[in-house]
């Protein structure tokens, strides 16, 4: 009995034992390549030997090495390599990173449009964008193309799309915040990082932060926020102002840094009507307690007053409004051709909620107030009462009609039929401010 | 004698034509042998006298010469009457009268058109041989081959004559080189010709007899060590090193020969370009010594280019040493070479910043090059609100400047690579790389070869100490892999 165990035991270190002659080949590819690749792309090397990838003696092979089995390996000057490196790869030393990314939103981008088969950009455009475009934040289904050198297909390379859908049936691609080759956390840390797609008329994240008194206080003290240290736990390492970073993913003094980004967000404010996540309590205490490295309860709780009470505003007084009109307006077939985006009142709709109605609640999720009101929900009321509503109109059915007369004679759209000094003194009285009393949280 | 001789001299001199052409031919033949007794004499020693000495004046006393008997004609025209008659008027009796050989008129014009055959016999060979020397290539035509002269004067062959590898031997070659020579003239005298001058790389003469005279195949072997130094655009101009050594073996076993390889005589490596510089190859190929080839096809070039390369060339000397003699630097580096060489200070705070500022622009002319270099630095150092030494800073622009005026050529529109060496590879695509990269495919499939140590070995590559990969890496280094793995290439026998 002991025998055989003794056997096994030795089987199994065998098996384990790196192979010294593989290990010898190994380091003599490793200075190969950089060699070549110091004299071919002397940036790129440049790069890698200020990385701490350089620190620790991971050299190309390691990450770009491939079985001679993968779909996407190749021979290269002696060495079986592919180009793409997958969260897989990575996940070879980074485990804990790799499986946090997985079960992240983030890892999930490129199946999202694959299901909605990119399909506005796909009829209204046109291929190319859908791949320069759309797939170029979302990811890209990475397709193989034997003939091609590097085994990758035009069509879909390069690509660092944060949820790119790899050959080895990863998802993501890690260098879409840590750009290779030098995998910089400090440019992780900054807010430049996330807005390469977190920006523009649909999601301005990168402008609210801007406008906020957060990205003021960031562009202000930039070199005081010692993004370049290993530790960086906020309120500790540095305490000028939060970016993207510190608030979804970093340390705080009671939590760790996560790459799960979804993990302190209660709301998804992404679809038409937001949503309230999963265990939303549990993940807003998360971020309160972010919060709390600088702010005081009263602060936070009055922040999360204001930004519920702007969000319900758009979902109860325009989003689910306009939702429940499309819906009945599609039901009686009204539309006049077939094609989904191909009448006017569905770009209007699209745009109320997809454009106006995000910029207005991302507007008030991170304080940028401008974005809240006249980039958000100033244009939200501006095309539901003048262009949504009378394109439904101009459909000239009895029942979308009387639809949209009992909605007019609700108290926060009755307004148009008053005069003007009645409801100026009824702004005085605080009248027309009641009939929104009950989007703030009710003393007990 | 004299005094017949002058009374000869009064006789042809009838009106002022034949008086100049008596006193231009005169005068010629004195000066002539005047300056070339000075110069026999050591008197004389600048070169340049010799456009005088060789061109000019032989010039001047042919054309005096042909004068004569043109004012004679004239002179009969004008008068109206015979030969005999003016004959009669001009010369004495004694010298029409018929001897056995004639008059003594005609014995005296025999005997003096027989001193200037020989004399004009003497004065070509003088020319002929002064045409040959360097100066007479370099100066004659001053305005257009002055880039190439400046750069001759500093290369390795400065004391090789431009006609030793330009006109080779022969009849046939001094006469197609006098004929290439006149209709150059031509072109400098009405102002037509090309700026900058096309590289003449279809007229060269085959470097198999110019070259190999002095640098014959066996010549290369064994390895030669270059040392590049190269300062970087900060503060204190930090230097790196790069160290090759180079294999430049021609002949060797099977697969060790260097890069002379290409120009052994036991095999002959042909290309076809598809362009008249020669940068961009269609295909190359090794001609065994059984006749067999070996092709590699440029699998990058597009097919309508490719198929311009029609021109089928042998491999020599030039198709690499493109820019043996007339090299012109590269702006980086020629101030890195000057820094090497100690003679732009490197005690100057951003000298090789400011310096290669100062001499990268393409200014409009040479005066105007020398005074913006001046300007550039010396508002450099003003604006730089330091202390620096004020001769430090006046060496350096005597420096930029001569790096400038020797290099860049604004009167024959001649820039900075303008005329790019072909030696090594500075680009992806250039030197060794137009046939050694990747896209040259043979016909298995193959790629023609482009591995490093095929041409050389790594000692230092931008690295503070220039032999460094000598010695095994530090632990700490942080390029271990590659500095453990040059270090082996070079250590293994």
């Amino acid at each position: 009995m002991q025998n055989r165990s003794a056997v096994a035991l030795l089987i199994a270190v065998l098996s384990f034992w790196p192979f010294p002659a593989e290990a010898q080949k190994n380091k003599e590819l490793a200075g190969k390549c950089l060699t070549c690749h110091k004299q071919v792309s002397p940036g790129l090397y440049q790069q890698w030997y200020e990385s701490s990838h350089a620190v620790h003696q991971v050299t190309c092979i390691d990450c770009h090495g491939a079985d001679k089995r993968d779909i996407d390996a190749f021979s290269h000057n002696g060495a079986q390599i592919a180009v793409l490196v997958t969260p897989k790869d990575c996940g070879v030393c980074h485990a804990k990173e790799r499986d946090q990314v997985g079960g992240s939103h983030h890892a999930r981008a490129g199946q999202i449009l694959e299901s909605e088969d990119a399909y506005l950009a796909h009829v209204t455009a046109g291929h190319p964008v859908a791949i320069t475009g759309c797939e170029a934040c979302h990811g890209a289904n990475v397709r193989i193309d034997k003939n091609s050198p590097n085994k990758l297909s035009p069509l879909s390379w390069p690509n660092s799309g944060i949820g790119r859908i790899n050959p080895d049936g990863s998802l993501g691609a890690c260098n879409a915040c840590h750009p290779r080759h030098l995998f910089s956390r400090a440019q992780a840390r900054q807010p430049q990082s996330c807005s390469k797609c977190h920006l523009g008329p649909d999601h301005p994240q990168k402008e609210v932060y801007e406008e906020s008194k957060h990205g003021n206080s960031y562009a202000t003290a930039i070199e005081t926020m010692n993004l370049h240290s290993d530790r960086w736990v906020v309120g500790q390492d540095y305490y000028a102002a939060p970016t993207c970073a510190t608030c979804h993913m970093s340390a705080t003094a009671e939590q760790p840094v996560t790459h799960d980004v979804g993990t302190r967000l209660s709301y998804s404010l992404r679809p038409a009507i937001s949503k309230r996540q999963d265990n939303w309590q549990q993940k807003r205490q998360a971020m309160k307690q972010v919060c709390s490295a600088c702010h005081r309860s009263g602060f936070i709780d009055g922040h999360y007053a204001q930004f519920d009470a702007t969000v319900a505003l758009y979902d109860e007084k325009f989003a689910k409004p306009a939702t429940e009109l499309m819906t009945l307006i599609r039901k009686r077939q009204l539309l006049e051709k077939p094609a989904s985006f191909a009448n006017d009142i569905e770009w209007t709709y699209w745009e109320i909620w997809h454009h106006e109605g995000r910029r207005a609640r991302h507007g008030v999720s991170m304080m940028g107030p401008d974005y809240t009101w006249w980039h958000g929900l100033y244009e939200v009321a501006q095309h539901f009462y003048f262009k949504f509503l009378p394109q439904a109109m101009e459909l000239q059915d009895p029942e979308v009609d009387a639809w949209i007369d009992r909605l007019l004679a609700e108290p926060e759209h009755r307004w148009m039929e008053e005069q003007t000094e009645v409801l100026r003194k009824q702004i005085r009285d605080g009248k027309v401010q009641a009939i929104y009393r009950d989007l703030f949280p009710q003393k007990p | 004698m004299l005094q017949r001789y002058l009374n000869f001299l009064r006789g042809i001199s009838v009106n002022w034509l034949g008086k100049i052409g008596v006193i231009l031919v005169t005068s010629s033949f004195i000066a002539f042998l005047t300056m070339e007794m000075l110069r026999l004499t050591g008197a004389i020693t600048n070169d340049y006298i010799g456009l005088i000495t060789y061109m000019l004046f032989p010039a001047l006393f042919v054309f005096g010469l042909l004068l004569i008997p043109f004012a004679w004609m004239r002179y009969r025209r004008q008068r109206g009457k015979s030969t005999r008659e003016l004959l009669d008027e001009t010369f004495s009796t004694e010298d029409l009268r018929s001897h056995m050989f004639g008059s003594r008129l005609v014995l005296n014009i025999g005997a003096l058109t027989l001193l200037n055959v020989i004399f004009m016999l003497a004065v070509s060979a003088r020319t002929l041989h002064f045409m040959d020397s360097a100066h007479f290539c370099g100066t004659a035509c001053h305005r257009v081959m002055n880039p190439e002269w400046t750069t001759y004067q500093r290369s390795p062959h400065a004391r090789v004559a431009c006609v030793e590898c330009h006109v080779g031997e022969g009849v046939k070659a001094l006469i197609d080189s006098k004929l290439n020579g006149l209709r150059q003239m031509v072109l400098a005298a009405t102002n037509t010709y090309n700026r900058p001058i096309p590289t003449p790389v279809h007229q060269l003469r085959p470097s198999r007899e110019t070259c190999e005279k002095c640098h014959w195949p066996d010549h290369f072997y064994g390895e030669r060590l270059l040392r590049q130094t190269h300062y970087a655009p900060d503060r204190h101009s930090t230097a790196s090193h790069t160290s090759l050594l180079l294999r430049i073996e021609s002949y060797a076993a099977d697969g060790k020969a260097g890069i002379h390889w290409h120009i052994s005589d036991r095999h002959a490596v042909r290309y076809a370009a598809a362009d008249a510089r020669r940068e961009s190859i269609a295909w190359t190929e090794v001609v065994h010594p059984d006749g067999s080839t070996t092709r590699y096809q440029n699998t990058a070039l597009d097919p309508s280019m490719a198929a311009t390369a029609t021109e089928v060339r042998t491999m020599d000397c030039v198709d690499c040493h493109n820019r043996a003699t007339h090299i012109y630097e590269e702006p980086g580096s020629a101030v890195d070479r000057r820094l090497v060489a100690g003679e732009l200070p490197l005690e100057l705070p951003f000298i090789k910043r400011e310096g290669l500022a100062a001499i990268r622009p393409f200014y409009p002319d040479t005066l105007a090059a020398r005074q913006r270099i001046d300007a550039h630095l010396r508002g450099f150092y003003r604006r730089l609100g330091e202390p620096v030494q004020a001769e430090l800073v006046d060496k350096a622009v005597v420096v930029l400047q001569s790096t400038y005026t020797r290099n860049v050529h604004p009167q024959m529109q001649l820039d900075w690579n303008t005329y790019p060496s072909l030696i090594g590879h500075r680009t992806e695509n250039s030197g060794c790389f137009r046939c050694h990269q990747p896209a040259m495919q043979g016909t298995k499939g193959d790629t023609l070869a482009h591995d490093c140590f095929m041409c050389h070995r790594l000692v230092a590559w931008d690295e503070s100490d220039p032999y460094r990969y000598f010695s095994p890496a530090p632990d700490s280094a942080r390029d271990r892999a590659l500095h453990d793995y040059l270090h082996r290439q070079l250590v293994q026998p």
